[in-house]
């Protein structure tokens, strides 16, 4: 318990810790002192037009979907003059199944809506925070390794597990706990935006639950990066180590990996990218189109999906085995 | 045998990729009795540091016996680290944090009263400046930090290596005091430094160590006694004269410029007697007796001998004349 203390103190006294602290105040700041001064409450007037515009949209699709099905039916023959698309199928326009359904804060312009933007925020959040937890967690141990603070606390813990665990362990609660605190204040302080000066938007619990899955798929991945940070760090035995191996992967396989199996026309080569499956487990699932492997003729579309189950275990299975060699590495390495 | 530290055959190789193999320690014996201050000597690579460490378990030891306060090290050290002050080599801190700072989390992790560090930090002369970052400190000011750090836990065994690194004169006076004290206190010291009249100053005990092995070992006084070629320098107005007459008497002589050196007399008088007797007088007649830098020059900077490599610090073995056995004085050359 003690370690644990000193390791908390030792992490918040670091200059590097309370500048990344500072920049996100600054982002979180910034932000939502631009999104309160560029928005205001609708007035009744705007609320009342938006909401009718939304009804007129929305009879609208009934409309063209009731004239769909009076096609199928042959209730309607078509006309000359009548050039407007109509699927084969009918269920496409279906207003009950479509995907994008009109909303009042479509129409409503300069107006910050809580609904709308809650996830965009999120998703900056979640990529600072991961920003934050990478560069503080491979600094954390990076420095400690470089600047003798590893040698100094194992003449006095000669337990190298037991101090690598415990630093580990301080830094995924710390990272955490800021982020849990960061990510509630930052929904919180846009929510009371967006009743104050803006417009909170329909809330119901579906869209609670998709954001509250969005935040806490978000905090892992915080968590699993962070660690990463740590743990390559810990590997190479500086904090450049891992800021030069993410760079190394993301220009050499992200980047160069990818139009190389794309001239290789390589089947849903997006499958290999590790940047897919942080998207899909941060969003739930990510669409990819491949039609290579298609053939020339078929009902084929080359659409697939990554859903989060597979995402995840792709997410663990790389952090636990870049933590666990760390450890394997720090437990036999000569300490010179 | 039974002492504070006991190393029996300690070996260590390095391996690098760049470098190659490198024997750092090849079957290094040392034996620390308590209460004794122990000096530690040896050339830069000679294995000093690397035995140290792996004393202290910051190196893996290829094979050896060793024990700290009569624990196997380094798999029971954490049960007497708390009774162990030591410093490595040029030991870093973490530069924005204070010495204050630095302390009171070794303090922490190692469970010692946070009160402590205001004491040792006057204890070495550091508490008026206690509170200013260790980056702003001299080389001197960074080794009594780290004396400092070894004191923390009132040791019953201090290890340090080169403390008075970067020292000015009175801060060497002052560590010199300070070591002397903690050995009147009944804290065992062991300590190694380039400084060699220091050693001789402030030791009881030395262990000489050169290409990773030990070339002598005992009481400081017994180990300067066994170099003691009983010689003297001699001065007279007729040195041709001087020279004949002592040959005569079955002396060795050294001849020199402006003057004679003696060799394989016991007594001095033997040489005024000899010399007065047939009317040469004698200017001046002072014994040679060896001291810690001499002896220590000839262990470690004879010359490779034919078939003998030259490793670590390309210093060759010392054998005693006559016998091909190592000086020591522990065991009167054992070591073959």
């Amino acid at each position: 318990m003690n370690l644990i203390r000193a390791e908390l103190e030792r992490l918040g006294a670091r200059r590097f810790v309370q500048l990344m602290v500072v920049l996100l105040v600054l982002a979180f700041g910034v932000t939502a002192a631009t999104t309160l001064a560029s928005s205001h409450t609708p007035t009744a007037v705007e609320l009342a037009e938006a909401q009718r515009q939304v009804a007129s949209d929305r009879r609208a699709m009934e409309l063209e979907h009731d004239r769909c099905l009076a096609r199928d039916r042959g209730d309607v023959p078509r006309t000359a003059d009548d050039f407007s698309y109509l699927p084969d199928d009918c269920s496409q326009l279906d207003p009950a199944l479509r995907e994008y359904q009109p909303v009042t804060a479509d129409y409503l312009s300069g107006v910050f809506t809580f609904t709308r933007q809650a996830m965009p925020l999120l998703y900056f959040l979640v990529a600072f925070l991961m920003l934050f937890g990478f560069l503080v967690g491979a600094s954390y141990i990076g420095a400690d390794l470089n600047s003798g603070g590893v040698v100094n606390l194992l003449l006095w813990r000669p337990r190298r597990l037991t101090v690598l665990g415990a630093k580990l362990g301080t830094l995924l609660g710390a990272v955490l706990g800021l982020s849990l605190l960061a990510s509630a204040a930052y929904l919180v302080t846009f929510w009371v935006i967006a009743q104050i000066a803006g417009y909170p938007g329909p809330t119901n619990a579906a869209f609670w639950a998709s954001l509250g899955a969005v935040w806490g798929r978000g905090l892992v991945l915080v968590l699993l990066v962070t660690a990463g940070g740590f743990a390559i760090a810990t590997i190479g035995r500086h904090t450049s180590a891992a800021l030069g191996a993410v760079a190394a992967y993301l220009v050499l396989w992200e980047l160069g990996g990818r139009i190389v199996l794309q001239i290789l026309e390589v089947a849903r080569h997006d499958q290999l990218m590790l940047v897919s499956y942080i998207g899909a487990w941060l969003a739930g699932e990510m669409s990819f189109w491949d039609n290579t492997p298609c053939p020339p003729y078929g009902s084929c579309t080359g659409n697939y999906t990554l859903t989060w189950g597979p995402a995840l275990t792709v997410l663990l299975l790389l952090t636990s085995g870049l933590t666990a060699a760390a450890f394997a590495m720090f437990r036999r390495r000569d300490l010179t | 045998m039974t002492g504070v530290i006991e190393i029996e055959g300690l070996r260590k190789t390095f391996h690098s990729v760049r470098r190659g193999r490198r024997v750092a320690v090849d079957g290094f014996d040392l034996l620390v009795e308590a209460g004794q201050v122990h000096g530690f000597l040896g050339p830069n690579g000679s294995g000093k540091t690397t035995t140290l460490r792996a004393l202290l378990g910051l190196v893996r030891a290829d094979d050896g016996r060793m024990t700290v306060l009569g624990a196997s090290a380094p798999e029971r050290l954490p049960q007497v680290a708390g009774r162990v002050g030591a410093i490595v080599e040029s030991p870093q801190f973490f530069g924005n944090f204070t010495a204050y700072r630095t302390l009171r989390l070794l303090a922490l992790a190692g469970g010692v009263p946070v009160s402590r560090v205001d004491e040792v930090l006057a204890q070495v002369g550091l508490h008026d400046r206690g509170h200013e970052r260790v980056k702003g400190y001299s080389l001197g000011m960074k080794q009594r930090l780290a004396v400092a750090s070894a004191l923390l836990k009132r040791p019953e065994l201090l290890i340090l290596d080169e403390p008075a690194n970067g020292l000015d004169p009175a801060g060497i006076r002052e560590m010199r005091d300070l070591m002397r004290s903690l050995a009147a206190n009944g804290v065992t010291v062991l300590v190694s430094s380039h400084i060699l009249a220091e050693i001789q100053l402030i030791c009881d005990h030395v262990t000489i160590i050169s290409r990773g092995r030990r070339v002598a070992a005992g009481r400081v006084d017994e180990v300067l006694a066994g170099f003691d070629r009983d010689e003297c320098l001699v001065r007279v107005d007729d040195l041709p004269r001087a020279e004949e007459l002592l040959l005569a008497a079955g002396l060795t002589v050294t001849g020199h410029a402006d003057h004679l050196v003696v060799s394989g007399v016991p007594d001095p008088a033997t040489v005024s007697r000899t010399l007065g007797e047939q009317g040469v007088w004698v200017r001046e007649l002072t014994p040679l007796r060896p001291d810690l830098e001499s002896v220590f020059l000839e262990l470690t900077n004879a010359p490779a001998q034919p078939g003998v490599p030259r490793q670590v610090d390309g210093s060759a073995p010392h054998h005693e004349p006559g016998t091909g056995r190592m000086i020591d004085l522990d065991t009167r050359g054992v070591d073959a």
